[in-house]
């Protein structure tokens, strides 16, 4: 029962702690332009997402590649593949969103 | 003493007319495609800019605007040379009338607000010009920020309530501005568009007072109204221009209107 105290108490600091992200969505935003795929991270009042962990996928669903956005919630690289791009932001604590970049809008793009 | 009489009939007639008939409200409008964007739906615009009598569905000729972009991450973009004329009329009109119409594509996040300035529009009946500055917010990729920033227009209103996403019943709630300072008491008109997309029951006003709403704002400026039905709603703040403009070499007096558009949706 101790044990589950505690562990109620640690789950409400770490809760607390978040604070108003909680009530927040996360959001990313990407296009294609001259090669480069740039993406943007942030919350519905227009914070950014700093330090979110950002992965690429292909249209299999295979892993190309991953990075963290920067202070200002971008994350920018080179198009990695001709395809459909799904662009997913892990924002921790369950915050997670996904853009994904039509195949077409990647032609266009490079 | 013949003469006085007849004029008194004529003024006596005209006044049981405009009781009977009055005149109804104009309102400047832009209305887009979509109020919300998001990564699913087509990124590309329809926005039509119309004056007309939005519950009656009766289009007005309008001439090409003075003014018409787009503010978006706090820059203004032109846009007046993208707009195309387009022809339009209510049911019951026997005539088609200009409106204006462009497509714009969505490139970034964030809320864009389509404002138009139209062309004095010179109004016989009301003797006077009318100058409806008008505003709509559309909402791209989940970033909400920009909507309850000013345009700078002459007169404009302010929304308090984000001006989309709203659920039929909610209040809207917004300050008129003349000159970048609250209008006290400022008398707001309100109409619903029949002519909204996907709107299947077209509202027929019981009695006249029915067709435009009128409430008052405070000392600040600030109005609110409780939208009862899902579709397209404008509300405009009535004020008399400073200026004058010339008609047939006479001055005549400007009305200026300041209209913002937001569109309710079923809660189900």
């Amino acid at each position: 029962m101790k044990h589950v105290n505690c562990l109620l108490a640690v789950l409400f600091v770490v809760l607390s702690a978040s604070g108003s992200a909680m009530a927040h969505k996360v959001n990313l935003f990407a296009y294609a332009e001259k090669g480069t795929v740039f993406t943007e991270s942030y919350f519905p009042d227009g914070r950014a997402v700093e330090k979110g962990t950002v992965r690429v996928y292909d249209s299999k669903d295979l892993l190309l590649l991953e990075g963290k956005t920067d202070t200002e919630g971008l994350f920018n690289f080179d198009i990695p593949k001709i395809d459909a791009l799904t662009i997913v932001i892990d924002a921790g604590m369950g915050h997670k969103n996904r853009f994904v970049l039509k195949k077409a809008e990647v032609e266009a793009g490079q | 003493m013949r003469t006085k009489i007849i004029v008194a009939s004529i003024v006596a007639a005209a006044f049981v007319f405009l009781a009977v008939h009055p005149v109804p409200a104009h309102f400047g409008a832009v209305i887009p495609s979509d109020d919300i964007v998001t990564q699913d739906d087509d990124k590309t615009l329809n926005v039509q800019v119309k004056f007309i009598h939005p519950m009656e569905m009766h289009y007005m000729e309008m001439a090409r605007p003075k003014q018409f972009g787009v503010f978006h991450g706090g820059k203004k973009t032109d846009l007046l040379g993208t707009l195309a004329a387009a022809k339009g009329k209510s049911p019951d009109q026997d005539q088609k009338f200009t409106f204006w119409s462009t497509d714009y594509q969505i490139r970034r996040p964030g809320d864009y607000t389509f404002y138009v300035e139209p062309t004095p529009y010179w109004e016989p009946a009301e003797d006077l010009f009318i100058v409806h500055y008008t505003k709509v917010c559309v909402n791209a990729f989940g970033m909400e920020e920009g909507w309850d920033q000013h345009v700078g227009l002459e007169t404009e209103i302010i929304p308090f309530t984000r001006p989309y996403g709203l659920w039929t019943g909610n209040l809207f709630t917004g300050q008129v501005l003349l000159k970048g300072k609250p209008v006290p008491f400022a008398e707001v008109e309100i109409e619903y568009l029949n002519e909204t997309p996907g709107n299947i029951n077209i509202v027929l006003p019981p009695a006249d007072p029915y067709v435009t709403q009128v409430v008052k704002a405070d000392v600040n400026g600030v109005f609110s109204y409780a939208m009862p039905k899902a579709g397209w709603w404008g509300f405009s703040a009535l004020n008399e221009a400073e200026w004058t403009l010339s008609h047939d070499g006479q001055k005549k007096g400007v009305e200026i209107g300041a209209v913002y558009w937001v569109r309710t949706r079923d809660m189900k």
